[in-house]
């Protein structure tokens, strides 16, 4: 291949991810600045926070390439702070 | 095989550039962006010294009972706590998580550079994702000030108290994540890392992936579910 030949490189993957979180941010932010409220837009902002908890985890900390447990402790930890505040928050609701 | 195939079966190459003769076109595959990858090439353990991960751990263990511990409170001060959260500045939130979210980009950019065994390009995008910290502190900070001008203080309200104490302890978490990057970013620039020995930029690569993915959960609780 002549150095003069067309040459195109495609956008990595952790470039799509880091913008899927930017765009996650912006409609979490919007959502906020809207001031909606309720328990399913609470659900929704909590679930937009824990998927990209999720790729951060997998793509930026390099778990996707990592077999047995440590795999998944973000993902866990992600559970676990996520079933948490979900429980509260329909509580909070409930009550 | 198109090239899009051939990438997919090149996981975890350190770097990869596989270039198609006949469609006259080059892919550049990294660490960071190989597709899927086959069981058998799947690491056991995670990247970075793991003594950091065991630290990591700690920490988000800490974090995730200061989490539960504000939404259980905030059960019993509905009123309140979206009272006062209604104060907060939303704006300044949204330029802390994306300055986060971009120095985690540039730090992993700074990982694959590394891999790649070009510590000068590694060196300035760990210094990218450091200003990018402190783009965090300055905004932090000029809350803080806001905050206290107003006559804020732990003391203030429950709510107040549960935002001071999580955000300034994240914030501690902040400064020293940029004292670790720093560290990595002057070894970087002196030649200190190399295709084969560049753990220590794997190491506080995973410890400043940690401060983002906390500050990720903090944001829209304390800023924005109600």
């Amino acid at each position: 291949m002549s150095m003069t030949e067309p040459t195109r490189q495609l956008i990595r993957p952790c470039t799509l991810v880091y913008a899927v979180l930017v765009m996650l941010t912006v409609a979490t932010w919007a959502i906020g600045r809207l001031g909606l409220s309720g328990l399913g837009v609470a659900m929704l902002v909590l679930a937009f926070a824990l998927f990209k908890g999720h790729l951060i985890g997998d793509w930026f900390m390099g778990l996707r390439g990592v077999r047995g447990i440590w795999r998944w402790v973000i993902a866990i930890w992600l559970m676990f702070c996520g079933g948490l505040i979900s429980f509260a928050f329909i509580l909070s609701y409930r009550s | 095989m198109s090239n899009a195939k051939l990438a997919i079966f090149l996981p975890f190459v350190e770097s990869a550039r596989v270039v198609s003769m006949n469609e006259k076109e080059t892919i550049v595959v990294d660490t960071a962006s190989a597709g899927v990858a086959a069981p058998d090439a799947l690491v056991r353990y995670p990247p970075g010294d793991l003594a950091i991960w065991i630290f990591i751990l700690a920490e988000l263990l800490v974090f995730g009972v200061f989490f539960s511990s504000y939404a259980f409170n905030r059960m019993n001060h509905v009123e309140l706590f979206n009272q006062y959260q209604a104060t907060l500045d939303r704006d300044a939130a949204l330029i802390n998580t994306l300055a986060l979210l971009t120095s985690s980009y540039f730090v992993i950019r700074g990982v694959v550079a590394a891999r790649e065994g070009n510590n000068r390009l590694c060196a300035h995008w760990i210094w990218g994702a450091v200003a990018m910290g402190g783009v965090f502190l300055v905004v932090k900070s000029a809350e803080y000030s806001h905050h206290i001008g107003a006559g804020i203080s732990l003391s203030t309200n429950e709510f107040y108290m549960f935002y001071l104490s999580l955000t300034f302890f994240h914030f501690m978490h902040v400064i020293l994540g940029m004292v670790i990057l720093a560290a990595v970013a002057v070894k970087a620039g002196q030649g200190g890392y190399s295709r084969e020995d560049h753990v220590g930029v794997e190491t506080g690569a995973s410890y400043w992936h940690m401060v983002d993915l906390v500050w990720l959960i903090l944001f829209p609780l304390v800023y924005v579910m109600r």
